[in-house]
């Protein structure tokens, strides 16, 4: 063999081990484009706190306690997806192509994370969970490949956040064992797809901010959250006014982020100065020309619809040019809950709001304190946290038909027919309430704000609650993608 | 005439440019509202935020005018280069806490030369002489090989953000402050061009273009060519790693996006014309302004949303399509590849097709039963991934009259894929109508081949590089500006209902699997018919020589616009055919120059010239499936990684590959394998020509290094081509007899073609 040949030997040798043995690193957090603001859910009155556990509450073991449902009862294979011994779930989510892998793996940690809790605990109708990775790479045809994997070998698909939906009739019309066209339910993490949005067997626990049925163009009702801004014009003491950042790059982020500004405007809570469509593959440069709108209006707000390294771009380029930050609110939502977020420097100060209780609060609610015990991470993706939720409302539906039927009543149809039951699922007080019979957002918030490195609670200033007064949602009516002019 | 020569020149170009541009903003601002106010601070802000965006794409284009100036390899992958060192850099300054300075050096002055070097010894020497479609496709593969390499490496699950020099410390300039960072990359940007345009007019520099223009006369000037090449491709690599290092604090770290500056690299460096570093500086600056004067003066609608980052495009496609094409030519004779060879008679066609449809049918059918391992029939996820991937490889067919034979090389593939699509939804779907019968896929050829006859007469005159360039500013703009439109249609999720044949609804994944594996096979064989044409010959002689051909009565510019028509339908149904399988289209993400290249670079792995090398195409899909397979069998880690491995690195390193084996993967199987078939004695009888000439011994260096045998005369005549039948003896009269039976059945090995 020749020195090259040999050279080139020991380079492919070392390729491969490279390709074989490459893990993941531990962190995780978003690093691309998100899904637009996200918007806050369900409705309840003035704040609660995390205690206050709403009835039905939503805890591993089955509702019915006077006696064991497994005891003396012989496990069937009742369903697809449902044997005698397990119950497989699938998580499907934008990983990412081979060059940009991690975008939404906090689906699949979470996923995995309550799989983890509910073996641990137990399992569920007397079965272990196994959980189903499927990675859709930000591609409608391996969404609809992840529905086709769901059908031939799930009970239901959990914690899941894809950008592009294929064919949803997919789920709609799979049989099930029995060869009936009954359809899969589908509890994913957040859906921005209208279609996806719409369909009779998704149940978001993020719930969903526009109206359905939805043709997909044209008008539709959304609902804005609007209270975390009536705060911010408290915290500002005057009338906000500034420039709105919406991710551009995809009409569904478009879609999706635009209902929020135009309920502002409509309320009368935020005047526009200036929007602007911000990419992901946008210059720090670009956001001169925002720090300069600013600027010129004298604005007293900034909100970031896009993700954490858009408002850290922002934060950079207005400290450079030499913006007063002073009396500006910063805000975004809970794309910079993020680790990298918290680690920037040049961000401190921004608002951050989120729809559940905050990893700092982990005493506060045994839930919480749960999830961090049993995800890998030290500070997960916040879309760990939907999956995991969507994990427990699948597992409250599971009890339900368990203490109804028995563990063999475990089946697609039974799981479809027991989610819309769910009207008052929170998590255990994690979450403000979410009605699965419905397709409405909550409207129960926390403001953070980040100070010196870590996030600190600004509102309500009683750890361990949530504001989830109704009047935190607007409605607006409008055609968000036609709205657009950034 | 003389308004035609001023139009001509740079400073008319440049004012062409700025009307046309300006004409463009204009009828695109028509749908503006709120436009903020044109005053001093708003324009100075725009002036300087689009002057330092503009210094970081200079950085690129001059690296990439460096390297085609003093090497005549156009680098696809200057920008993937770096992102790689920026990666790098993040990591010994970030990550390891390493002075800056220290960092730089090692990144700058080590690795990224070491980068260059090692490019220019073990692959793009080798290309000298080659086809310019060969070197721009082995500089794809290198892109591709070196993104992949640091994805892998700096995997994007976690926080990274390379720091801006001297953070966010400014100069302030009255309206609007100039950080350090962008102040820096200013004169960096300055400084290189003049460095750069120094070190041209030294001896150095006049060594390195007269070794570009002609190798051996600069040798015998005095030049070391070997030298020459190797600093060039070192000082380009340098030139990388400062832009990826420049431009890595104002973007995110991320390769993708690193690399996704190139195009408009690219543009800048046409506006230069590929050779003058000034204008390739003022080209990038142009299109900086451009953009951000467009980004911040006009407010465009949801409608237009993507057109301000078209500005890019638009430039490269003026600048390859307006400037001179005379001073374009890439300036030298190609190494002739084309060899007589025998075409694949069109009943082989039928027969390896009706084989192929025979496959598809057992495989996903479970009908094959090896020993005690059956692998059953397909499941629906492995349908629905044969399935795109077919439609993938019956659109990536359609580069074989165009490229393959007619040498007309094309980064639009999924442009006119996306046209198909297009019609399809238009005309196809009414929401009455449950199936679209499959005789409509002829129609939409038909539509479809207006488009290709369009993008002909407009690049007609381009070739080579220039026509490559067109073509990828071509796919920019249209998936900027066409596909993204609400009015395309395309945007919104539109569910594609399934064929039907006689009134058979194909509404099972198999058997559209099955339709479609009939339909690839169906116009293969209408490609070998056509390839045997007088269509296909004048296509192919067109790729050889465009004067000879017009020499002998070919319409040039017709039979160009024939062979693009062609092409185009084909991709336009192959484009229908690729939404039916799909389900539906993301009109943002599918018809782009990302999806395009891949299949351009697979093709050209498989061999370009023949039609069942478009199942190379399929390559990613198949090794996806293979991974699942032997990890759900419980397969051995290393046999997993050698798969991953391949899965990530294969098109990057078969696109390298294209070094040895310009012909591609097709060309090389059918003839190391054409002689088992019975009928081929030709390709028996060329492989035993082939064997007892690889028992002739070496040469030796022309006997310096030992005296010259009797033998190694007579091998030196017959290789010098003056060898005497006699002397030679019965050895070479076999093969003389060989060489006369493959002329009069038509010479050549290959399966395909």
């Amino acid at each position: 063999m020749s020195r090259k040949q040999l050279l080139s030997a020991f380079c492919a040798l070392t390729m491969v081990t490279l390709a074989a043995c490459s893990r993941d690193e531990a962190a995780s957090t978003p690093e691309t484009t998100t899904p637009a603001t996200a918007a806050p859910t369900t409705v309840a009155p003035e704040p609660v706190t995390s205690d206050s556990a709403a009835p039905g509450d939503d805890t591993t073991a089955p509702p019915t306690t006077e006696a064991d449902p497994c005891a003396g009862t012989t496990l069937d294979a009742t369903d697809t997806g449902i044997s005698a011994d397990t119950i497989t779930v699938l998580v499907m989510a934008d990983v990412g192509s081979e060059l940009a892998p991690g975008l939404f793996q906090g689906s699949i940690d979470g996923t995995k994370a309550w799989a983890k809790a509910v073996n641990a605990a137990g399992g569920l109708a007397c079965r272990q969970v196994e959980v189903i990775e499927w990675d859709s790479k930000i591609s409608a045809t391996e969404s609809t490949n992840g529905f086709l994997e769901a059908c031939a070998k799930a009970a239901a698909m959990i914690g899941s956040t894809s950008l592009f939906i294929g064919d949803v009739s997919i789920i709609e019309t799979c049989k099930d064992a029995a060869g009936v066209e009954t359809g899969i339910a589908d509890i994913p993490e957040r859906a921005v797809d209208a279609q996806h949005q719409c369909s009779t067997h998704v149940f978001t626990v993020a719930g969903v901010n526009g109206s359905c049925p939805y043709s997909g163009t044209g008008p539709r009702d959304y609902q804005a959250a609007v209270g975390v801004y009536r705060k911010y014009t408290e915290i500002a003491g005057e009338p906000l006014h500034g420039i709105y950042l919406v991710p551009s790059d995809l009409p569904s982020t478009i879609a999706s982020g635009m209902p929020t500004i135009r309920g502002l405007n409509q309320e009368g809570l935020v005047v526009s100065d200036a929007e602007f469509g911000v990419s992901g593959r946008a210059e720090q440069a670009v956001f001169g020309e925002y720090v300069a709108a600013m600027k010129t209006a004298g604005s007293n707000v900034a909100i970031n619809g896009s993700n954490d390294q858009a408002m850290i771009k922002l934060r950079t380029e207005a400290k450079a040019q030499g913006l007063d930050e002073g009396g500006v609110i910063w805000s975004c939502s809970l794309a910079c809950y993020t680790e990298g977020f918290q680690q920037d420097p040049n961000v401190d100060g921004t608002y951050v709001w989120l729809p559940f209780l905050p990893f700092e609060e982990r005493d506060s609610n045994a839930e919480l304190a749960s999830f961090l015990d049993n995800i890998d991470q030290k500070f997960p993706q916040s879309w760990a946290v939907g999956a995991w939720n969507s994990g427990r409302a699948f597992e409250r539906a599971v009890n339900s038909i368990v203490a109804e039927s028995g563990p063999n009543g475990v089946t697609r149809a039974s799981i479809l027919a027991a989610m819309p039951t769910i009207t008052d699922f929170t998590s255990n007080g994690w979450i403000g309430t979410v009605d699965f019979s419905k397709k409405e957002i909550s409207s129960c918030f926390v403001i953070l704000q980040l100070k010196e490195g870590a996030y600190q609670r600004v509102y309500p200033t009683e750890v361990g609650t949530l504001d989830c007064t109704e009047t935190n949602l607007a409605i607006w009516t409008g055609d968000s993608l036609a709205e657009f002019q950034g | 005439m003389k308004a035609w020569e001023l139009l001509r020149s740079r400073l008319g170009f440049a004012l062409l440019l700025f009307v046309v541009l300006a004409t463009y903003v204009i009828v695109m601002g028509r749908q503006g509202t709120r436009l903020p106010p044109f005053n001093l601070d708003n324009i100075a802000t725009a002036l300087f935020t689009g002057l330092a965006i503009g210094a970081l794409y200079a950085l690129y284009a001059t690296g990439i005018v460096v390297v085609y100036t003093t090497t005549g390899i156009f680098n696809f992958s200057q920008a993937a280069i770096g992102a790689f060192c920026a990666f790098l850099y993040w990591q010994l300054r970030v990550d390891w806490n390493w002075a800056a300075p220290v960092a730089l050096a090692v990144v700058i002055l080590v690795v990224a030369p070491l980068i260059g070097l090692g490019l220019d010894r073990l692959i793009m020497r080798k290309l000298e002489g080659s086809p310019v479609v060969v070197q721009l496709l082995v500089t794809v593969g290198v892109m591709y090989f070196i993104l992949t390499a640091t994805g892998q490496i700096w995997k994007q699950n976690r926080p990274r953000k390379l720091p801006a020099f001297y953070g966010t410390k400014s100069i302030d300039l009255g309206p609007v402050n100039l950080t350090y960072h962008r102040a820096i990359v200013l004169v960096v940007a300055l400084a290189v061009a003049t460095a750069l345009r120094i070190l041209f007019r030294s001896r150095l520099g006049v060594s390195m273009r007269g070794v570009v223009d002609n190798r051996t006369l600069a040798a015998l000037t005095g030049a070391r060519p070997d030298v020459v090449s190797s600093v060039a491709w070192a000082l380009g690599a340098m030139l990388a790693a400062i832009a990826g290092i420049m431009i890595a604090p104002e973007l995110e770290l991320d390769p993708s996006n690193l690399n996704a500056v190139l195009v408009v690299a690219f543009a800048a460096a046409a506006f230069g014309r590929l050779r003058s570093l000034p204008w390739a500086l003022a080209g990038a600056l142009l299109i900086g302004l451009s953009r951000q004067f467009m980004s911040s003066f006009l407010k465009l609608g949801g409608d237009w949303q993507f057109s301000k980052n078209s500005v890019a495009p638009v430039v490269l496609m003026l600048a390859v399509i307006a400037l001179p094409q005379s001073r374009l030519e890439v300036g030298r004779v190609a190494r002739n590849l084309k060899q007589y060879e025998r075409t694949t008679k069109v009943w082989e066609a039928v027969l390896g097709g009706a084989v192929l449809v025979l496959v598809v049918l057992a495989l996903s059918g479970g009908w094959l039963h090896l020993g005690v391992w059956n692998p059953g029939a397909w499941n629906e996820v492995a349908l629905n991934r044969a399935n795109v991937a077919m439609a993938t490889a019956f659109i990536g067919m359609s580069l074989v009259p165009l490229t393959g034979w007619a040498g007309q090389l094309n980064f639009a593939p999924m442009v006119f894929a996306g046209w198909g699509a297009f019609i399809h939804i238009k005309f196809a779907l009414d929401p009455a109508i449950p199936t679209v019968s499959v005789w409509w896929l002829l129609l939409i050829g038909v539509l479809s081949a207006p488009l290709g006859a369009v993008v002909a007469l407009a690049a007609g005159r381009l070739r080579g590089l220039y026509l490559a360039l067109a073509s990828i500013a071509f796919t920019e703009i249209m998936a900027l500006l066409f596909f993204p439109h609400p009015k395309s249609g395309l945007r919104d999720a539109i569910i594609f209902k399934p064929f039907d044949v006689f009134g058979n609804a194909l509404d099972t994944r198999r058997s559209m699997l099955i339709l479609l594996a009939a339909v690839f096979v169906v116009f293969m064989i209408a490609l070998t018919a056509l390839r045997q044409s007088r269509y296909g010959r004048r296509w192919v002689a067109l790729n050889n020589s465009e004067a000879a051909s017009a020499t002998v009565g070919v319409s040039v510019a017709t039979t160009k616009v024939i062979v693009y028509a062609v092409s185009a339908a084909m991709a336009g149904v192959g484009g229908a055919l690729f939404a039916t399988a799909s389900g539906s289209v993301d009109a943002v993400r599918t018809f782009t120059l990302d999806m395009s290249i891949p299949i351009v670079l697979l093709m050209a792995i498989g061999g370009m010239a023949y039609p069942i090398a478009a199942i190379f195409t399929t390559f990613q899909v198949l090794f996806l499936a293979l991974g699942e397979r032997l990890e759900q069998a419980g397969a051995p880690g290393w046999l997993l990684g050698v798969v991953t491995f391949l899965k990530f690195f294969g098109p990057g390193l078969g696109a390298i590959g294209m070094v040895v084996n310009q012909r591609g993967a097709a060309f090389e199987t059918g003839r190391q394998n054409a002689r088992f078939l019975p009928w081929r004695q030709d390709a028996k009888d060329e492989h035993r020509a082939a064997k007892a000439k690889s028992r002739e011994t070496e040469i030796g260096e022309l006997g310096l290094a030992r005296p010259f045998t009797p033998s190694d005369i007579v091998v030196l005549e017959r290789q010098l081509g003056i060898a005497d039948d006699v002397a030679i003896g019965r050895h070479r009269r076999r093969d003389t007899a060989s060489d006369l039976q493959r002329v009069k059945g038509g010479d050549g090995v290959a399966l395909g073609g």
